[in-house]
């Protein structure tokens, strides 16, 4: 079979077992083209906890690059799949621009995943410049009280906190348009930004 | 030709020479590959949205050795051709079609735009968005080059196509000015079913309604 018909058919994830139905082939063969389509670099392999092996085989996965899914995916306990394609080439995706990207997607299980950025984030000149420009500070700061409220995180910067603090005349902001937290009044009220978790949501970071 | 490890790198040589950061959208084989409907392409076909960008990018490629290269020689005397540079010869030649909004007889619309969600960020500066397969064909269609039918027939026979985006992007057409966009279009789509692509048995009928009621508003 060429390999544009195998990627064609086996587009999605598998095991070893599900190839062999899909295609209608023995074990061999398609251990076979399994290792044919790896080599021509579609296919993405990770392993379960009882050692299975599960293929993630897709055309998309010959592109390259990296995406901020991915990123998150690496230090979230939050999982994601990901809806969208956005990869970046040449260069590293910094946790930093990740949380920009997060907040900016405007989709509640990005940005709660997004929360453990603020475990690896050093970088609060390169944050503060980013969110400065996105429009973002008071959403950073006020994810960053949430994060501390429920895990250990990285101390934020002063001077950033102290820039973004909201004037006396500033409105309240949404992070996700029409959701605000019945539980982090005091963070809400200190940033002016409605958070769109309540404490049952972070279980996850709580169990951690 | 081109194939995507090569157009990456290329793209990555463009981006870190840019001066500026740049949106521009991939159509034609350059956005197939981006899609996996082919392995590899001879012109990259990048849609800008300013002259300005088209000029920056224009001015990178030539200190990569790209050179002008006459669009008659492909496009005839079409209208909105693209600005041409090509570097290499036989199969080794490569080539760059760089358009701005309007791509021959039809204009990259802000609805194309929008249906173009995949993105690729080539270093800090360039911005690789994706056409959509359905505005692919559209683009095939405006281009209408020796290969374009048959890949156009190639993404309808691997693709979920609903053919009411494509009808409805070529009545959006119309209302931008483009008035032959569905004429073009009907004649595209036969071509294309002729060479083995799998239209569905309404599209044509609905077409050709639309072209009868074009041609009757006119009178």
């Amino acid at each position: 079979m060429k390999i544009a018909d195998l990627t064609q058919k086996l587009e999605g994830i598998y095991t070893l077992e599900s190839i062999m139905t899909t295609l209608k082939v023995d074990r061999s063969t398609a251990m076979n083209y399994t290792s044919k389509l790896r080599k021509q670099g579609f296919v993405k392999t990770k392993r379960t906890s009882s050692g299975k092996r599960i293929y993630n085989i897709s055309r998309q996965n010959k592109i390259g690059g990296k995406s901020y899914y991915e990123v998150l995916n690496q230090i979230s306990p939050i999982k994601l799949s990901e809806s969208e394609t956005y990869k970046v080439y040449g260069r590293d995706i910094t946790y930093e621009e990740t949380l920009v990207y997060a907040i900016k997607t405007g989709k509640l299980r990005v940005v709660l995943s997004s929360l453990a950025l603020f475990k690896h984030i050093n970088n609060w000149t390169q944050l503060s410049e980013l969110a400065r420009k996105n429009g973002v500070q008071r959403q950073v700061c006020a994810l960053y009280d949430l994060g501390r409220s429920v895990m250990k995180v990285r101390k934020i910067g002063k001077q950033f906190l102290k820039t973004c603090l909201p004037k006396a005349d500033d409105t309240y902001l949404y992070i996700i348009p029409n959701l605000e937290s019945k539980d982090f009044i005091e963070i809400q009220q200190k940033w002016k930004v409605y958070l769109p978790f309540n404490k049952g949501d972070l279980q996850e970071y709580l169990q951690k | 030709m081109i194939n995507i490890t090569d157009q990456q790198n290329l793209l990555l040589n463009v981006a870190r020479k840019l001066p500026k950061k740049i949106t521009v959208y991939a159509v034609g084989g350059t956005a197939m590959m981006f899609h996996g409907f082919k392995d590899v392409t001879l012109d990259i076909d990048l849609v800008f949205t300013s002259e300005e960008d088209r000029m920056a990018f224009k001015l990178i490629a030539e200190e990569l050795e790209y050179k002008r290269y006459d669009h008659k020689l492909v496009y005839g005397t079409k209208s909105n051709p693209p600005l041409m540079l090509r570097r290499g010869k036989g199969d080794e030649e490569e080539r760059f079609d760089l358009f701005t909004v309007d791509v021959i007889d039809f204009v990259f619309s802000e609805e194309m735009m929008k249906r173009s969600k995949n993105t690729y960020e080539f270093d800090h500066s360039l911005i690789l968005k994706i056409a959509d397969p359905h505005d692919i064909i559209l683009m095939k269609c405006a281009t209408e080059r020796v290969k374009d039918k048959d890949d156009a027939r190639q993404i309808i026979n691997n693709y979920k196509i609903n053919w009411q985006i494509i009808i409805d992007e070529a009545l959006n057409q119309i209302k931008l000015g483009r008035t032959k966009a569905i004429w073009y279009l009907t004649g595209f789509v036969t071509d294309v079913k002729k060479i083995g692509g799998n239209i569905p048995s309404d599209v044509l009928p609905k077409l050709y309604q639309l072209l009868e009621k074009q041609g009757n508003t006119k009178n």
